[in-house]
C-alpha cells in the first residue's frame, strides 16, 4: 500500500495514525498502529541459500581465468597448459596452512564447484512457466521418470521388432558387482530439487527394470548416467617378504611413529622373546609395566611371545608415545612372518594403523586447548 | 600381600611325612578343597618342591627347587633379615618357602671348604635390583644357623644412615655420634637369633658404662646385651663391645662367626643426617658403622663375611648402579679388597618355571588366564624373569 509505504519511512517505531491520504482505489485506508524494528528487519534464514545471479556467475568465472593466468605466470608455467592440479598446488605453496580440515584450507577453484548450482528461474516474464510439468511441483523428477520410461518402451519395441524376425536377443550378464545406482542425495543433485524416499525408490525400482531387459544394451549410456563405479579396495599395502641376515636368519624391518616418536624395529625369526630397545634391556628401559605390555600386545596377539628377538631404536616423544611407536613398528616387522589372514586381523585389531592424535594446540582466550579462564559471573 | 582374603587356602604341609595334609579352608569365597585335589597336586609340587629342610645338604640336583623353612625357626633365625614383601608373603602363605639358587650353592661350597686358621675371606653378592641378594644372604645366614655358628646379621646398613631421629653424641668418644634406637633395635634382634651363644661367650675386659655401671669381666655376653637394651643411652657402645668381643674370641676357634651385612655399600656412602650445626656426618662419625667397618676388616679368622650390594637404599647412587665399583666408591673397594664377588642374576628359564608353579599351587595366580601357556608366557614378558618383577605381577593376579 503506497501510503503505508510512505508512512513507514516517516516515522521510526511508535503509533502514528495513517496520514490521510488523497485515498487510493479502495475505500479503507489502513492504519498500521505500531510497528517495531523487528518486522522489517530482514529474516536472513526464511529467504532460504543465497541466490546467485546468472551475470554473478559469469563475472565470478571471467575473473578465475584471468586468476589462473595470473598464477601461471607468477610461478613461471604456461597460463595455457595450467590444469586444477597445478593451481592446488601453486595455492598450497604460496599459502601454507596448518589446519587440519581441507575444507577451512585457502583454496582457488572453478566457480561451478564453489558456487553451489541453483535452479534458474522457471517462468518466464509473463509469468508463464517453461515447463510443462511445472505444477506437479516435482518437475525435474517427473520429466526424468517419464523420460526413463520413454527408453523402457523403446527397449520393449526393439525387442518385439527382433523377435518378429526371428532372432532372439543375448543378454551377457552385465558386472554389476563394481557399480552403484546414484544415492538420493546425487540424485538430488542432479536433479536440483529435492526428493522422497519413495521417489527415489521408484526411479531406481524403474531403472533396475531397464536394466534387466535383454536389450538394454541399446540405452546403455543413459543408464551409465546413474550408475557410479564403487571405488577400488583400499591400497593394497604390500608385504615386504623375509630378508636374511649372514647367519641365515630371517628378519624383517618395521617403522612406527606416534605423536613425535619415530622408531625402527628388527624382528628376528628365531629368538628367545627379548627386546632390546637403543642397546638397553626393555626391563631398564620402561620400567613401567604399561609400556611393557604395550610392546607385548603384537606378538601375544599373534601367540608369538617368546618366538621372535627384537633389536629396536627410538628417538623423541615421551615414555608412553615411544612405546606406542615401538609397537608399531614391530606389528608391522611381523606381518613379514605370518599369513595374510593374520595380517587382515592385526589390521582390525587396531595394530597397524598409526595413532593420529596429537597434541591440541592452544587457543587464544582459553587457558588451553578445552579449557576455558575461570568464568566470573562479575 | 593382603589379597589372602580373596579366597585363598592355606595349607602347610608335614615335611617329615612327605604327603600333604590340608587343615580347614580359610575362606570360602571360591574355595575347591576337596579331598582328591590334594592327591593329584602332589605330583606337580613334587617337580618344584624339595622336602630337605637342611640347606647344607641342599646341592645342584636342588637348584630350582623350593625348601620350606618351619616358622618357629624363621622367628628364631631370622627375625630381621627377611625383605619386607616375603613376610608379607609368609603371612599370607603361612609358609616360608625359599628357591635354592645356584649364587647360594655357591656360597655354600665355599663355606664348607673354607680353611677357619686363614684370615676370614668377604665374599660380596651384588646383582641388578630385585635378583634375589637378599633372599641369598638369608639363605646363607639360614645355613649357618643350623650349622651352628654365631650369626651377627645386620638386615639393612642403609637404615644406620638414614631417617635417624635420635642422635647424641658418643659418651665414649666425643667426636662420634651414636643412635640409641637403631642400636637397641639391632640388640634385640641379635639376642633372639644367638640365644644360646650368649651364655657361653664371657667377657674378657671390665667394661664401664657410667658412674654406676659396669660389667666385669669373666660375666656372659647376656648381660652386657641386658644393659644396652635396659639402658638405651649406651646401646651403641654395647654393640661395639659386642662386635669386638666376639672378634677377639673367635680367633681362638671354639665357635664360628658369620658376618652378613645387607647394603654393605651405605657403611662407605654418604649420609643424609646433620648434626645441629647442619653439618653433614659422615659415616666414621657414627658409632655403629665404626665399629661395623672394623668387624669387615680381615683381619681376624674363623668365620666368613657375606655381604650384599643394594641400590634400592642407597644415598646418592644412581638406580642404573649395580657393579661393586661403582655402588661401594673407591673407599669402599680399598677397604674390601680382595673379596669374592658373587653375581646374582635373574632367574633362569627353569627357576622361572619352578617360581610360576610355586604361585599356581598356592593359589597364589587366581585369575583363569594365569593358569594357561599363554598366561605364563605374558608373566615371563613382562616380568623379564626379573623375581621382584614376578612377585609384583602376580600380586593383583
Amino acid at each position: 500500500m503506497a501510503v503505508v509505504a510512505a508512512g513507514r519511512v516517516l516515522l521510526l517505531g511508535g503509533r502514528w495514525s495513517a496520514a490521510t491520504a488523497s485515498g487510493g482505489p479502495s475505500a479503507q485506508t489502513l492504519r498500521l498502529i505500531y510497528t517495531t524494528t523487528a518486522a522489517w528487519r530482514k529474516n536472513i534464514a526464511a529467504s532460504g541459500p543465497e541466490k546467485y545471479t546468472e551475470a554473478f556467475i559469469k563475472k565470478q568465472i571471467e575473473e578465475f581465468d584471468l586468476g589462473k593466468r595470473h598464477l601461471a605466470n607468477m610461478m613461471g608455467e604456461d597460463p595455457e597448459t595450467f590444469t586444477q592440479e597445478d593451481i592446488d598446488r601453486a595455492i598450497a605453496y604460496l599459502f601454507p596452512s596448518g589446519l587440519f580440515d581441507k575444507r577451512a584450507r585457502p583454496m582457488m577453484k572453478h566457480p561451478t564447484e564453489i558456487f553451489p548450482e541453483q535452479r534458474k528461474i522457471q517462468w518466464g516474464e509473463d509469468g508463464r512457466p517453461f515447463h510443462f510439468l511445472f505444477y506437479t511441483g516435482k518437475q525435474s523428477y517427473y520429466s526424468l521418470m517419464h523420460e526413463t520410461y520413454e527408453k523402457l518402451l523403446n527397449v520393449q519395441k526393439h525387442q518385439d521388432q527382433l523377435a518378429a524376425q526371428g532372432i532372439s536377443p543375448q543378454k551377457e550378464k552385465k558386472n554389476l558387482v563394481g557399480s552403484r545406482w546414484v544415492t538420493k542425495t546425487e540424485l538430488e543433485g542432479m536433479l536440483l530439487e529435492k526428493l522422497s524416499d519413495d521417489d527415489y525408490s521408484r526411479f531406481i525400482r524403474l531403472l533396475e527394470k531397464l536394466m534387466t531387459l535383454p536389450c538394454s544394451d541399446i540405452e546403455e549410456n543413459y543408464i551409465k548416467k546413474f550408475s557410479k563405479e564403487i571405488a577400488v579396495q583400499l591400497q593394497k599395502v604390500s608385504v615386504e617378504p623375509l630378508k636374511y641376515d649372514e647367519q641365515g636368519v630371517a628378519f624383517s624391518t618395521g617403522e612406527g611413529v606416534r605423536k613425535t616418536s619415530r622408531a625402527t624395529a628388527v624382528v628376528y625369526g628365531s629368538g628367545t622373546g627379548k627386546i632390546t630397545v637403543n642397546g638397553i634391556d626393555v626391563l631398564h628401559y620402561f620400567p613401567v609395566l604399561q609400556d611393557r605390555e604395550q610392546l607385548l600386545f603384537p606378538f601375544q596377539f599373534l601367540d608369538r611371545i617368546g618366538k621372535h628377538d627384537t633389536t629396536c631404536t627410538v628417538s623423541g616423544g615421551g615414555r608412553s608415545s615411544q612405546a606406542g611407536a615401538i609397537r608399531l613398528a614391530t606389528a608391522k616387522a611381523l606381518r613379514s612372518f605370518v599369513t595374510e589372514k593374520e595380517v587382515e586381523f592385526m589390521r582390525q585389531a587396531g595394530l597397524l594403523t598409526v595413532d593420529p592424535r596429537v597434541r591440541e594446540r592452544k587457543k587464544p582466550g582459553q587457558e588451553g586447548a578445552r579449557r576455558k579462564f575461570t568464568w566470573k559471573k562479575r | 600381600m593382603l589379597r589372602s582374603v580373596k579366597g585363598f587356602i592355606c595349607r602347610p604341609l608335614k615335611l617329615d611325612r612327605g604327603f600333604a595334609l590340608h587343615t580347614a579352608a580359610k575362606d570360602c569365597f571360591s574355595s575347591v578343597v576337596s579331598q582328591d585335589v590334594q592327591i593329584p597336586a602332589e605330583k606337580p609340587r613334587a617337580i618344584f618342591y624339595t622336602s630337605e629342610s637342611d640347606p647344607a645338604r641342599h646341592s645342584e640336583q636342588h637348584e630350582g627347587h623350593h625348601y620350606s623353612i618351619p616358622l618357629e625357626e624363621v622367628k628364631a633365625v631370622l627375625p630381621h633379615g627377611l625383605p619386607h614383601r616375603f613376610q608379607q608373603q609368609i603371612k599370607t602363605f603361612k609358609e616360608a618357602c625359599i628357591m635354592v639358587r645356584k649364587p647360594a650353592l655357591e656360597l655354600f661350597t665355599y663355606l664348607k671348604n673354607s680353611n677357619f686358621a686363614h684370615p676370614v675371606v668377604r665374599y660380596v653378592i651384588y646383582g641388578e635390583r630385585g635378583t634375589g641378594k637378599t633372599m641369598t644372604l638369608c639363605h646363607v645366614v639360614h645355613f649357618c644357623a643350623r650349622q651352628g655358628w654365631l650369626v651377627l646379621h645386620i638386615p639393612d646398613a642403609h637404615l644406620w644412615v638414614k631417617n635417624c631421629k635420635e642422635l647424641m653424641q658418643s659418651s665414649y668418644n666425643k667426636e662420634r655420634l651414636d643412635q640409641p634406637l637403631q642400636a637397641s633395635f639391632w640388640l634385640r634382634n641379635f639376642r633372639t637369633t644367638n640365644e644360646s651363644f650368649l651364655k657361653e661367650i664371657k667377657t674378657q675386659q671390665k667394661y664401664v658404662w657410667s658412674k654406676r655401671d659396669s660389667t666385669e669381666q669373666g660375666r656372659p655376653l647376656g648381660e652386657v646385651v641386658e644393659q644396652g637394651l635396659t639402658r638405651v643411652k649406651n646401646a651403641s657402645d654395647v654393640v661395639g663391645v659386642v662386635l669386638k668381643e666376639i672378634k677377639q674370641q673367635c680367633c681362638l676357634g671354639s665357635f664360628r662367626v658369620l658376618v652378613a651385612v645387607d647394603g654393605v655399600n651405605a657403611l662407605w656412602g654418604r649420609t643424609t643426617l646433620k648434626k645441629e650445626d647442619k653439618s653433614p656426618v659422615s659415616p666414621e662419625e657414627l658409632t655403629l658403622v665404626y665399629n661395623l667397618r672394623k668387624m669387615m676388616m680381615n683381619n681376624w679368622n674363623g668365620g666368613a663375611v657375606v655381604t650384599t650390594l643394594s641400590q634400592t637404599g642407597s644415598l646418592f647412587k644412581p638406580s642404573s648402579a649395580h657393579l661393586p665399583h661403582e655402588l661401594l666408591g673407591k673407599e669402599g673397594f680399598d677397604a674390601l679388597d680382595p673379596f669374592v664377588p658373587i653375581l646374582v642374576p635373574n632367574y633362569t628359564e627353569r627357576e622361572f618355571e619352578s617360581c610360576y608353579r610355586y604361585y599356581l599351587h598356592c593359589r597364589w595366580l587366581q585369575h583363569d588366564k594365569a593358569r594357561t601357556e599363554d598366561g605364563k608366557e605374558e608373566l615371563r614378558f613382562l616380568s623379564g624373569r626379573n623375581p621382584w618383577q614376578l612377585e609384583r605381577l602376580a600380586a593383583p593376579l
